[in-house]
């Protein structure tokens, strides 16, 4: 194997390796953004719901995407067990390992909807679901060869594919479930249920953000002529963007510079980044993250306002945001790096025109609308063959940790709950 | 509500039912004062006063006459004569004499507490109440506490000192009380860095404008959409001309008769009383209706016309500046 092909493989499993850690920035994030009763399970779901991401991937989820099949969905290449080596370009099993670990963080994302009420069970059966039937058909649309990428969508790391699916699916776990006990009053006005550890959450975010790198950086596939540095040079400035706007628009707005926002500015940077991070020039990077995490501030308001009760930000930072990330390609894509290279279109600011922009808002639309409408159904059905989806009213306030597990994560902390007596 | 260490059930009953009758003259007659800050605080010092003569007559029916001369003195809003609508207990007992009679005094201050509170006063969340050890003590040991206070000059003491110092005797010896605030006078005059300690100790404000000028509500629970008046806009005020009485010997707890009662070098300051005195009228026209204690000091934003808008939001700009030429006041004739 020639030493270049070498180095991209080897670049692409360090990229594997950092968004694979990206699960442990979301368990720390989850997990801090959530009260103490549930941070066991918050934590200890993600893990097992990786495992179950890997295996339906294995099975059937990088075949539904990149198998032969049709523009809606790739038929081939289940159960994927390819150990041959290249000439050129990835190792099949690299590049399996790199498209995976985008599949459990959209995954986790889709979780985020869940938070601190659904059943076990209900991840369980969701995480089969959504990784065979929500996330893959996105992803073939957009990155298999379906109809989406012939039309030209650009999403160089998925800001659309990853963080708006996984969104969209949070949206709809979120109206099925419905608020937490405690969230609205009867009024109507939204309680802050603050999570236990904001320290937690700020390292979650930390972790992320390295794990970006290899989301980002990683998705150049190679390190021919080190674009990759340019890609994390986006990727950083836009999420050094995103924190700075959301704590000024908290500290403008509210009075406050509030450290979940700023740090949910910060992913917004990185969400925003995603789509545009290889099409972009610094200064656009700069103002794609600051949009982002503007836009971060008032989006977490208005699902509040709408009394979606969303604990973790899920909808705002990954699906609110993911559609900006998605459209700013379509605004600041420049010639070299789209048109020039046969890579899509230029965009709005740079001569291309509403061309790009269209075909971005149009896969924004169809991606959202297939991940929300799917997963809504399957959730629906979930709710009616389960029984619920959410656990009981006694099972919610004692805290996950307790009634689906059988110990808190933070069993010194809790209050002692006595099994009641059979009558 | 409980009343303890009862041995006659019917006395109790009747004092209960004196307190309920009371209360209930109180719902049925304050709307003829609410819109009036003044008359509204006569009416308050009334009820107060009757309530507290009904709870020393029940203590000297359990215990005996006062073994001692002593004075009922209220503090905070009701010390200001800054009542609004509802209004919570903030009050003391100064009695001559020494330590021994000091638990009769607690049964009384208790008494009154419990009286208060049948009445529509809801007890203190901090104690301070003449129930309370620490507010109900002889002439000697109030003067040695106060110095303790002033001595120990932590933020925590000074708190107290300041909610001490706003007040007024309701009932009993007034000569009491003022030697009280002489003494602490005459404290301060001689180490005037305290000055400073008890500038920082309310420099803390609530925000309640952002910097384009808007409201800063608060964002969730039932109080969205609300600011606090007492905290946001009332404390600069009242805070300030606290500050500066203390610096210039005024007795008089009032903020308004403090305004009044600054000398003449301080007409920067005295142009803002017109300010207060219009918040004191905004805030009855606006809650006049409130229906608790909890309540009362709520301002939902967005219910306001623009004009109020407006006209609420120039008191606390200019209250804001008042604190801020307060502090310049205190840095620059305190600093040591």
């Amino acid at each position: 194997m020639d030493a270049t092909v070498l180095m991209d493989n080897l670049w692409v499993i360090i990229g594997t390796i950092l968004v694979f850690f990206m699960l442990g920035g979301f368990i720390l994030l989850e997990a801090g953004s959530t009260r103490m009763k549930n941070a066991g399970h918050i934590a200890g779901k993600t893990i097992f719901t990786a495992g179950i991401g890997a295996l339906v991937f294995w099975a059937v989820g990088y075949g539904f995407i990149y198998g032969e099949g049709n523009a809606f969905i790739g038929l081939s290449n289940f159960f994927y067990g390819d150990a041959s080596t290249v000439e050129e370009g990835l190792a099949p099993a690299v590049d399996f390992m790199f498209q995976m670990m985008f599949a459990l963080v959209s995954l986790t994302i889709a979780f985020g909807g869940f938070a601190e009420r659904a059943k076990l069970s209900a991840y369980v059966i969701f995480a089969i679901l959504f990784s065979a039937f929500v996330y893959p058909v996105v992803a073939h649309w957009i990155w298999g060869g379906g109809w989406l990428g012939e039309h030209g969508k650009q999403d160089f790391a998925g800001s659309t594919v990853v963080h708006l699916t996984g969104a969209m699916a949070a949206l709809a776990a979120t109206m099925i479930l419905k608020p937490r006990i405690g969230k609205y009053n009867k009024d109507g006005s939204a309680n802050n249920i603050a999570g236990h550890n904001q320290v937690f959450t700020a390292l979650g975010v930390l972790v992320l953000w390295v794990g970006w790198f290899g989301f980002n950086a990683g998705s150049t596939f190679g390190v021919a002529d080190a674009f990759f540095g340019f890609v994390a040079l986006n990727t950083q400035l836009a999420a050094g963007a995103g924190a700075v706007a959301a704590m000024f628009i908290a500290w403008v707005v509210t009075g406050k510079a509030d450290i979940p926002t700023t740090l949910n500015g910060a992913l917004a940077g990185l969400v925003a980044i995603t789509a545009s991070c290889g099409f972009v020039e610094p200064w656009a990077a700069v103002v794609i993250g600051l949009v982002g995490g503007l836009m971060v501030f008032y989006s977490m308001k208005l699902f509040d306002k709408a009394k979606i009760d969303d604990p973790i930000f899920a909808l705002s930072v990954h699906g609110t945001v993911g559609v900006w990330g998605t459209l700013s390609n379509g605004l600041f894509a420049v010639p070299a790096l789209s048109t020039d290279i046969d890579w899509g279109q230029a965009g709005l600011f740079y001569g291309g025109g509403f061309t790009q922009l269209g075909v971005q808002a149009m896969g924004v639309a169809a991606s959202g609308v297939y991940a929300f409408v799917v997963s809504y159904i399957i959730l629906k059905v979930m709710n009616a063959v389960m029984g619920g989806i959410r656990v009981t009213e006694e099972e919610e306030i004692i805290g996950l940790d307790l009634s689906e597990h059988g110990s808190y994560g933070y069993p010194e902390s809790m209050p002692k709950h006595k099994e009641k007596a059979g009558v | 509500m409980v009343i303890v260490n009862h041995s006659d059930n019917d006395e109790f009953e009747a004092y209960i039912n004196c307190y309920l009758e009371m209360r209930q003259w109180r719902d049925k007659h304050i709307h003829k004062v609410w819109e009036n800050p003044i008359a509204l605080n006569q009416f308050h010092d009334m009820l107060i006063k009757t309530t507290v003569q009904k709870a020393i007559e029940k203590v000297e029916s359990e215990l005996g006459p006062a073994p001692a001369h002593f004075a009922f003195f209220i503090m905070g809003s009701g010390g200001r004569s800054e009542q609004s609508i509802w209004s919570d207990q903030d009050h003391g007992i100064i009695f001559a004499g020494n330590e021994g009679f000091k638990s009769y005094f607690l049964r009384m201050g208790e008494e009154i507490s419990n009286g208060l509170s049948v009445v529509g006063y809801e007890l203190c969340d901090g104690k301070v109440m003449s129930s309370n050890p620490k507010w109900c003590n002889s002439v000697a040991s109030w003067e040695q506490q106060i110095s303790n206070w002033l001595n120990e000059a932590s933020w925590e003491s000074l708190r107290y000192f300041s909610t001490f110092f706003d007040s007024r005797v309701l009932i009993g010896e007034d000569g009491f009380l003022l030697r009280l605030k002489e003494r602490a006078f005459n404290h301060l005059r001689k180490d005037p860095y305290l000055y400073i300690r008890l500038f920082e100790n309310i420099r803390h404000m609530k925000k309640g404008l952002g910097i384009l000028g808007q409201f800063l509500p608060d964002s969730f629970g039932k109080e969205t959409r609300c600011i606090n008046m007492k905290e946001v806009i009332f404390f600069p005020y009242i805070n300030s001309l606290r500050l500066l009485s203390l610096k210039e010997g005024i007795f008089t707890p009032s903020t308004l008769a403090r305004f009044q009662q600054l000398p003449n070098r301080y007409n920067t300051i005295k142009k803002y009383q017109v300010d207060f005195e219009k918040l004191l009228h905004l805030r009855l026209y606006f809650k006049k209706h409130s229906k608790s204690y909890e309540d009362v000091h709520l301002l939902n934003v967005d219910y306001l016309a623009k004009s109020e808008k407006q006209e609420l939001k120039q008191i606390m700009k200019h209250g804001y500046r008042l604190f801020n030429e307060t502090k310049h006041i205190i840095n620059k004739g305190c600093s040591s």
